[in-house]
């Protein structure tokens, strides 16, 4: 079955760390990958999609050795097969500039500033992750204890499967 | 494969082509039920894809306007017919159900009521396993099996998880939901798709019954196995727990829209239930809250368009193989490939209800419903086993529902099990449990309670 994947997009190793330990939570059907760079980042999205699997979300930090986290989420943006793919600056960093351009130009879902709230991170993914679900033919039933179960039974139900 | 084997099964029954008594219209439908048979088992098409090719099939080989000419001394039905069938008064029916139930969750209704009667029944565990199932079961009897579950289920789920580790309650709690939403859509015709499947064939062989008369015989049935599912559930997994909240339903909704919906879903089910006082069928009456619902605009045509169309569909194709199958005497022909002299009343109930939940518990209920009602509601009918029709239609009904014990038997299931909390074997064994109560009660227990009532 293939993966719903949280993609995390950080330079300093410990930060990146401890953001993926708090996105552990989510286990079955759902994998943390990391990228250091934008370019990491572009090679990784090519690699889930070539392994069939789906990009439901991306955490990026804004600055970032070479091109920018914003950069990366415009670029999302731009793609029709990345458009679905929900976005997260998380960010100490980002100037008023830069996140009004995030917000413009790349649709942000979320804006966290560092130091960031782990609980609040793992809220604001397992919604998005939700609407992703929700969003595409993934079987609802198969992230009912990962993600908002209830949101999903809804969505299932209107499905209108046979009794 | 379901489609090769579907394909070759209609090819070579159609090269056969008649055959001593099988005639030529019999054998084209034969082409076309085990074509039906074939593909509502393997699901290699959408089961409602199955239906409306049965009922295209049927219009190209079998009507007046058969492609192929049919011998001269057959009453082919009209085409017009045929397709009526997606028009079928007990599709009606099913529809003012549908829009009840769509417009009701709308509205909030189904979780304010649940959260209204869950409380006489307070706080402890094996009294709330009692109060969510008598809800559930309700709920279900109007609104579909798996949209009941969905609904309940998104209440019990935080409940479950907020249980200690190791705490078996927590299996009986998410477990309850399914069953009884499976065991409440045997209640009346409108709550699950084999009962409108098996009233359509009663209906087109001149043997229709009114709502009341189903829910007489339909619900003791229902409160009698949920009953027992209910001490199943508390005895198998007991629990430390003394105390638990369920935090169900809010406020009711005031606005005026809501308040026509209230009216217009209690004077629906009162008209419903009421038959045999003013006379008008059940069909009509419940085409009355389709167009006030629509017209007052508290269901809108967005509304509408959400409605589980395909399952109507899936209905109306059962519902036109059976004419189909009696109209070319295919179910006589069938009946005399057996022989029935040594078959008991008894026995030819219980190999009915057996092969029912069996196939049911592996496929859809609707679609098992589709396949069986056309040949035991014709056997019952042709005389050659002593049983009423309708007893026959309610077995096959009452089994198809009661057949829960794999994760695939029905949607429901497919929602506790994907919550985690239970495993293939919890299922199994309150499946099969079940199951077998049903049966007992259909073939030997209530029979002669509903003769001694005059309901049969």
């Amino acid at each position: 079955m293939s993966e719903l994947v949280i993609l995390v997009v950080e330079d300093e190793p410990d930060v990146r760390a401890q953001i993926v330990r708090d996105l552990a939570v989510f286990r079955r059907g759902i994998r943390v990958d990391e990228a250091e760079t934008v370019d990491d980042a572009e090679a990784a999205i090519a690699e889930v999609a070539a392994g069939g699997d789906i990009l439901g979300l991306v955490v990026a930090d804004h600055r970032l050795p070479g091109r920018t986290g914003v950069d990366l989420l415009v670029s999302l943006d731009h793609d029709p097969e990345l458009r679905h793919v929900r976005r997260v600056l998380l960010t100490g960093q980002a100037g008023h500039q830069d996140t009004i351009r995030a917000i413009n130009e790349a649709r942000l879902d979320h804006y966290l500033a560092k130091p960031w709230d782990a609980d609040e991170l793992v809220t604001v993914s397992r919604s998005l992750l939700t609407d992703v679900v929700l969003d595409s033919d993934l079987d609802p039933l198969a992230y009912v204890q990962e993600l908002d179960g209830p949101r999903l039974l809804e969505a299932y139900s209107q499905q209108g499967r046979t009794d | 494969m379901g489609v090769a084997v579907a394909v070759l099964w209609f090819v070579v029954v159609l090269a056969i082509g008649p055959q001593g008594d099988l005639t030529g219209p019999a054998s084209r439908m034969l082409a076309i039920f085990g074509a039906a048979v074939v593909l509502w088992i393997t699901e290699a098409i959408p089961l409602a894809a199955t239906s409306i090719f049965v009922i295209l099939a049927q219009i190209i080989m079998i009507s007046d306007e058969a492609i192929v000419a049919l011998p001269d001394d057959f009453e082919a039905p009209a085409y017009e017919d045929i397709f009526a069938t997606l028009a079928n008064p007990v599709l009606m029916l099913f529809l003012g159900g549908f829009v009840l139930a769509s417009a009701a969750t709308k509205y909030g209704l189904d979780r304010n009521l649940a959260g209204v009667m869950l409380r006489p029944f307070g706080t402890s565990p094996r009294s709330i396993v009692a109060g969510l199932m008598v809800i559930t079961a309700l709920l279900s009897m109007f609104v579909s099996n798996t949209a009941t579950t969905a609904a309940m289920m998104a209440v019990v789920l935080p409940v479950a998880a907020g249980l200690p580790d190791g705490d078996r309650m927590r299996v009986a709690l998410v477990l309850s939901i399914p069953v009884a939403a499976n065991i409440g859509g045997i209640g009346t015709p409108v709550g699950s798709p084999p009962n409108a499947i098996v009233l359509g064939r009663l209906t087109e062989r001149g043997e229709a019954i009114d709502f009341l008369r189903w829910m007489l015989m339909a619900v003791p049935v229902a409160v009698v196995v949920l009953a027992a599912a209910w001490v199943l559930l508390t005895r198998m997994y007991r629990s430390d727990t003394t105390h638990l909240e369920l935090e169900v339903g809010g406020e009711f909704d005031r606005r005026p829209s809501a308040i026509v919906l209230y009216v217009v879903f209690a004077l629906t089910v009162l008209g419903w239930v009421t038959e045999p006082v003013h006379g008008v069928p059940s069909a009509i009456v419940g085409f009355v809250p389709v167009v006030v619902l629509l017209a007052t605009g508290v269901f809108t045509v967005d509304d509408l368009r959400r409605l589980n169309w395909h399952i109507l569909w899936l209905v109306g194709g059962g519902i036109a193989l059976g004419n189909g199958v009696a109209d070319t005497g295919l179910d006589v022909w069938i009946i005399d490939r057996i022989d029935w002299s040594g078959m008991s009343v008894f026995a030819f109930a219980a190999v009915l209800a057996l092969l029912s939940l069996v196939l049911s518990t592996v496929i859809s209920n609707s679609a098992t419903a589709n396949l069986i009602a056309p040949i035991g509601i014709g056997i019952a009918l042709s005389g050659v086993v002593d049983i009423e029709p309708l007893l026959t239609g309610l077995i096959i009904a009452i089994t198809c529902s009661l057949a829960m014990a794999l994760p695939v038997s029905t949607p429901p299931n497919a929602v506790a099990y994907a919550s985690g909390h239970v495993a293939t074997r919890d299922l199994a064994v309150v499946g099969i449990i079940i199951g077998v109560i049903g049966v007992v009660l259909t073939v030997a227990a209530a029979p002669p309670v509903w003769r001694a009532l005059g309901l049969l």
